[in-house]
């Protein structure tokens, strides 16, 4: 097959590679570049694991085609902290132990920095909150805990910088 | 595993239509690629050529016109339409029914084009569409036609479109006054696919008289369908619970639901009766 | 600063705040790696030169396999080899070392399958892609054979023999008695209430977000290392030295990150094994990942049980005896299902005091999925059963169910005859407790109502099927000269946060601040061994093991302490949050690392070493101590569809001392998640065989939309058993929610449900039969 050169940005970097145009965006992220934070757990676009942020809007990297987001800024779970500073929702998860396994983790947070990205200086209701991160499954925390940390965000608790 | 593709990115609708009658049935057209990228996955479809329409913004629009109604472009995704403050304004059914269409990731990349095209009979949109008397208009080299949606429906996941057509647009009517709509699906998680669905317009006269009914059920046979009988009997008639019941029954009777593991074909013909009495009821609260 | 601290650890002593570091909100230690992306799952792990496997299974539930032609598929260029159970050792293996006739699974098979999904034989290649292409190029030849699909169908004469001289298919039965059971019968039938009811539990499958995955390296020099998501890295170790003929010191087991596990991850697995073998044919790591749906066809689950349950009771709701039947479907193979059969007839038991006792339990052997442990062990199916009926029971009679329970339920120090030894027990505390919330509530409104459930569950199982030759847990603490902290464990993080709750351990017993420690855990390289977590073994057993490690590190510190500060030996010296001191007068004393670098130097330049270890004795049969519960469930059902609303989970908890309120908290809804989820919404219906929802879009999990409010009211007890008091919490969460979401509907609509689980159609046709019952009367 011959292979198509793909280029757009990942967390703020720029990248050009040759891939097989059938290449699904999480295998690009993960296998091609090695970023291996985002996680795989179905076949069926249906668990958000793979959830990225195309253009700060969340994605399921496993239902795009790499080739769709030519030009685009991808950014993953990798992409959130700044110089070794964790950006306030992964503070947030870590306080309110929004997490177990941690396997759910990465697309989880990118579920919440979209939603939080998307409703800046808004503060988001409990309703409002469940659904932004309706398309993750966690098998571990049952939500509530993810809630909270996400809450705590949206109300000013944890301050970027 | 998917199979290997050529990957084709046309510019524009006219270049998409080019390689569409080049290529025909050896290619796919994708859009969002929500419903396509699984079932290639599973390897039930192989195209030789994917025609990528995703960034065509020619055809993502949303646009609305007093007199015209609502015109949507193919490529306009399900985030977009619920977000629509036009269409929260105008028709708050279809803003209402894209928030539980599957989870916000979803809504992102997948478009309307893709679903109708699509034609999961569970799929939310089409009933809702339906019943507010929508038009879809479908292109090739060869020129445009329209059609009401309703007729665009053929069998399980199949439609009109010839291999060399592609979906254009969605029109949506503009509501006669005194109109009100009402959609719900019955599942068990707030964002599934519905086990059925059921979409109901309703038109009074200034006597509260309907004057029309519209009434669509998804995932209650091989297309969405319109109840007809059921449409027949709350036409001429006022607001009357016990009538409603009585249109569910006939609703739920001319359905062809199927059995499977979500519910069997007795539970999906008694939920009909329920939601078409409840949409109705609800249809009618909202003028 | 040190008076800063004198300051602050003085009133913190004098305000009697116990600990420095156990009860206190605590980020878990593997957060950093977690929240970031570092943490690598064996999902995760590149090697070089590694390769790629696929697994060919079964489509048959029943078939003999003839002949198997993998010519064509080691033709396809990229593929290094395939393997079928011939190139095997062919040995049966299973966790049941010390039962021989119970390890019945060869993992690739050799002749015979036994269910939909079974390995046959496995690829590696240089890419996933031809792995899986290669699939479709190996021809297997079967002979099909007859199944069967339940155990009922399974016990009868002339049903078809899975394993070869197991008659009726009957796989294990364990029977427990106590008490005269006929003559508290006989005095209930005299005066009091007897009721007898069948129930039927589902397939719950673990669904861990991880699928099964490996990694195996074997290398020229006859060494083993093999990276998986496993809940038990020793077990894996064993079981791979087993089966692959090698030494037990040449398998190297590692499992940093696992991405769940809930009972599924403890029995080596089609993952572990074929890429080992596959590895030791070419001397190149390969790796083995399952899809989602291999992972739902082929690796185990809940086991589905029917159940009989009768129960006497006097007329003033004095429970008298009980007689429990149960059949399990056990599928194709033991697996950790005996445990379950075992333990569903304990906890049916649970928690409370039955003068007479018995149950008897069947294991079937079945051609389906094999079941096996998950969260709750037996217990939620028993609890599912057992609470309802009681509720059933209270209204027959026109009891208070909170008086029948309260009247009836453990105490301290009481002994389940010839089972258990319970001390702590803070089980009519949590009666009390829910039921004042539930007063509080007030009426709810129509089909909206709260049920409730007792529960309780063990701290670790006291069992040594596996015939392991080590102590259950061990640690190892070192300490190094800056006073840093190493803590090597055996037991297994699978975010159930144990290696955070072992920091905690570890920092409150020698007296420093989590930070300080670090955890080496999931090694078997590295770490003394541990059974793994399973059976909410972890707290308890290895956090025992840990103190005591930590405590003969402190000892030697202190030890020292004495000497360097040239106290008078009638002090008692301590250290907390880093200061070494008297502990009559917190203020003198001397830093920690000023210590530790003292006593290093004393010791000839040798670190610190504190070694800890633990295996319970005297506790009975079952468990060192046990945890308790009550549940509300507020919930809704819309009488006309049949859907549930749940409103909200309340849950009063006895687990002896909490050692993180975070991790608590988090394993409370976590559990009730996935117990909800057994209650009305996961299953996996088969047709003859065939799992038919082997997808997440058809397997329903809950989501954050439909999670109600949780919360939790902690009953204090002390488990003089456990570390600080400590037991289990977590597991036997699991075990009270099927049932109070079934009273809960129960109390709304007026129908008793028994089988799981609780669909709409179930509730509609429950519904239906109420009110035709009405209509005949
Ligand atoms: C987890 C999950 C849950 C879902 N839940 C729901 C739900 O609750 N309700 C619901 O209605 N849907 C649901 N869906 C379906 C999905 O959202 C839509 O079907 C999807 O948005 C389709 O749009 P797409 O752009 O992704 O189409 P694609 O996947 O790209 O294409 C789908 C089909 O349409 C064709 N096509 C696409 N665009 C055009 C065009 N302009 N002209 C002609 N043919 C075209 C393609 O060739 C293909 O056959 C769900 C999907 C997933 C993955
Ligand atoms: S991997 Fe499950 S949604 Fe992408
Ligand atoms: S933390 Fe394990 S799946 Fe969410």
């Amino acid at each position: 097959m011959e292979k198509k050169l793909l280029r757009f940005k990942l967390n703020g970097l720029e990248y050009e590679i040759f891939i097989n145009p059938k290449t699904l965006l999480v295998d690009v992220i993960r296998d091609h570049i090695g970023f291996t934070g985002t996680k795989k757990g179905c076949e069926s676009g249906s668990c958000g694991a793979c959830t990225v942020m195309v253009e700060d809007m969340a994605v399921k990297s496993c239902s795009v085609l790499a080739m769709q987001v030519e030009g685009m800024n991808v950014t993953t779970v990798e992409g959130l902290e700044k110089n070794g500073k964790l950006s306030p929702i992964q503070e947030a998860f870590l306080d309110y132990g929004a997490f177990q396994c941690g396997f759910c983790t990465p697309g989880m947070l990118m579920s919440a920095t979209a939603l939080l990205k998307e409703n800046e200086g808004k503060v988001l209701t409990e309703e409002e909150i469940r659904e932004g991160i309706e398309g993750n499954i966690c098998r571990c925390t049952g939500y509530n805990s993810i809630i909270r940390a996400i809450e705590a965000v949206s109300k000013g608790e944890y301050k970027e910088g | 595993m998917i199979h290997d593709f050529h990957y084709l990115r046309p510019d524009s609708l006219q270049e998409a239509m080019t390689m569409l009658s080049e290529y025909g049935d050896r290619s796919k057209i994708l859009c969002g690629g929500q419903s396509l990228l699984i079932v290639m996955r599973q390897g039930m479809v192989a195209p030789e050529y994917v025609i990528d329409i995703k960034h065509l913004n020619e055809l993502n629009y949303i646009r609305f016109d007093e007199k015209k109604g609502l015109a949507i472009g193919a490529t306009t995704t399900h985030r977009a339409i619920e977000k629509s403050d036009v269409i929260k304004r105008r028709y708050p059914v279809i803003a209402d029914m894209e928030n539980r269409l599957a989870s916000i990731q979803t809504r992102n990349w997948g478009t309307i084009g893709g679903n109708l095209a699509h034609a999961d009979p569970a799929g939310d949109p089409a009933p809702v569409l339906i019943v507010l008397g929508a038009e879809i208009t479908l292109a090739s080299l060869k020129g445009e036609r329209t059609m009401l949606l309703e007729e665009f429906f053929v069998d399980y996941f199949t439609t009109q479109l010839n291999e060399d057509e592609i979906i254009k647009e969605i029109n949506v009517p503009v509501l006669p006054p005194r109109s009100g709509c009402a959609y719900q699906k019955f599942n068990l998680l707030r964002n599934d696919m519905g086990i059925v669905g059921v979409a109901v317009k309703v038109t009074l006269n200034e006597a509260g008289v309907c004057t029309d009914a519209k009434i669509c059920l998804g995932n209650a046979g091989r297309v969405p369908i319109r109840a007809r009988k059921a449409e027949g009997a709350v036409i001429g008639q006022k607001y009357d619970e016990k009538l409603f019941a009585e249109a569910g029954k006939i609703a739920s009777e001319e359905c062809e639901p199927v059995s499977d593991i979500h519910a069997s074909e007795e539970f999906r013909r008694h939920l009909v009766s329920v939601l078409t009495r409840r949409m109705l009821v609800a249809a009618w609260k909202a003028i | 600063m040190s008076g800063e601290i004198r300051e602050l650890r003085y009133s913190m002593f004098k305000t009697g705040v116990r600990y420095t570091v156990i009860n206190h909100k605590t980020r878990n230690i593997d957060g950093y790696a977690k929240v970031t992306g570092r943490a690598q799952y064996t999902f995760d792990i590149k090697l070089p030169n590694m390769l790629y496997g696929k697994i060919l299974r079964s489509p048959h539930p029943h078939a003999k396999i003839k002949n198997i032609d993998y010519s064509k598929a080691l033709e396809l260029p990229g593929v290094m080899a395939v393997v079928t159970g011939k190139d095997t050792l062919g040995i049966k293996q299973g966790i049941w070392r010390r039962y021989k006739e119970l390890c019945d699974e060869q993992i690739l098979a050799v002749d015979k399958v036994r269910y939909i999904g079974e390995p046959v034989a496995a690829v590696a290649a240089i890419s996933e892609e031809i792995a899986e292409k290669a699939l479709d190029l190996i021809e297997v030849e079967y002979e099909v054979l007859p199944a069967v699909f339940n155990p009922i169908d399974a016990m009868k004469k002339d049903a078809p023999e899975i394993h070869e001289g197991v008659e009726r298919n009957i796989n294990v039965t364990r029977h427990i008695e106590w008490g005269d059971v006929e003559e508290a019968f006989a005095e209930a039938e005299k005066d009091g209430y007897i009721r007898e009811d069948w129930f039927r539990t589902s397939s719950q499958h673990h669904m861990c977000m991880e699928t099964r995955a490996a990694v195996s390296s074997y290398t020229p020099d006859g060494k083993l290392t093999v990276w998986c998501s496993t809940q038990a890295p020793y077990y894996m170790q064993a079981l791979l030295a087993w089966v692959l003929g090698l030494r037990e010191g040449d398998v190297r087991v590692i499992a940093q990150y696992v991405g769940g596990g809930f009972g599924g991850k403890f029995e080596l697995d089609a993952a572990m094994f074929c890429s080992a073998v596959l590895s030791k044919k070419l001397c190149r790591p390969v790796k083995i990942v399952f899809t989602r749906e291999e992972d739902f066809i082929a690796s185990k689950r809940r086991t589905p049980m029917y159940y009989y349950v009768r129960t006497a009771m006097k007329k003033d709701g004095t429970f008298l005896a009980r007689e429990v039947r149960v059949f399990t479907n056990g599928g194709a193979y033991t697996g950790m299902g005996a445990t379950a059969l075992y333990l569903t007839g304990f906890f049916c038991s649970f928690p409370y005091k039955w003068r007479a006792y018995r149950y008897d339990g069947f294991r079937v052997y079945t051609n389906t999925l094999p079941s096996t442990a998950m969260r709750g062990f037996g217990a939620p199916q028993a609890m599912f059963c057992s609470e309802q009926q009681i509720e059933w029971m209270c209204k027959d009679l026109g009891l208070d169910p909170f008086e029948v329970r309260r009247k009836n339920a453990h105490t301290e120090c009481y002994e389940v005859p010839g089972q258990a030894y319970i001390q702590s027990c803070g089980m009519t505390q949590c009666i009390d407790k829910i039921e004042q919330w539930v007063k509080s509530k007030g009426d709810l409104g129509p089909n909206r109502a709260i049920g409730i459930s007792a529960a309780g569950f063990m701290s670790g199982g006291i069992f040594n099927w596996f015939d392991t030759p080590y102590s259950f847990s061990s640690a190892v603490v070192i300490i190094n000269h800056d006073g840093t902290v190493d803590l090597y464990v055996g037991c297994q993080e699978i975010g159930q946060g144990s290696n955070t709750t072992m920091a905690m351990i570890c920092a409150e017993t020698l007296g420093v601040r989590v930070e300080d420690v670090r955890v080496f855990s999931g090694d078997t390289g590295i770490c003394p061994p541990d059974l793994g977590a399973w059976g909410s073994r972890q707290t308890l057993m290895a956090g025992n093991a840990v103190k005591m490690a930590a405590e003969d590190a402190k000892k030697q510190l202190l030890e020292f302490a004495y000497a360097e500060m040239g106290l008078n030996i009638v002090y008692d010296l301590d250290i907390k949050d880093r200061w070494v001191h008297v502990i009559a007068r917190p203020e003198r004393g001397m830093k920690y690392e000023d210590l530790v670098k003292k006593a290093i130097r004393a010791k000839d330049g040798q670190r610190i070493v504190g070694r800890g270890y633990y295996t319970p004795r005297r506790k009975g049969m079952i468990s060192p101590a046990y945890s308790y519960m009550m549940q509300a469930v507020d919930a809704e059902v819309d009488p006309e569809t049949g859907k549930i609303t749940i409103h909200e989970v309340m849950t009063a908890h006895d687990c002896g001392q909490p050692i993180n309120p975070l991790g608590l908290i988090g394993q409370l809804e976590g559990a009730a998640a996935m117990a909800l989820g057994y209650g009305y919404l996961e299953d996996q219906p088969m047709d003859e065989g065939k799992i038919l929802n082997p997808n997440l879009v058809d397997y329903k999990v809950i989501r954050a939309t439909d999670m109600p409010k949780t919360g939790m009211i902690e009953i204090d007890t002390y488990e003089a058993e456990g570390p600080y008091g400590a037991k289990e919490a977590g597991e036997g969460l699991t075990n009270p929610t099927a049932a109070a979401l079934g009273n809960a509907i129960f109390h709304a609509l007026g129908i008793q449900l028994k089988e799981l689980p609780f669909t709409p159609e179930r509730i509609l046709k429950a519904l239906r039969e109420k009110s035709e019952k009405k209509e005949a009367n």
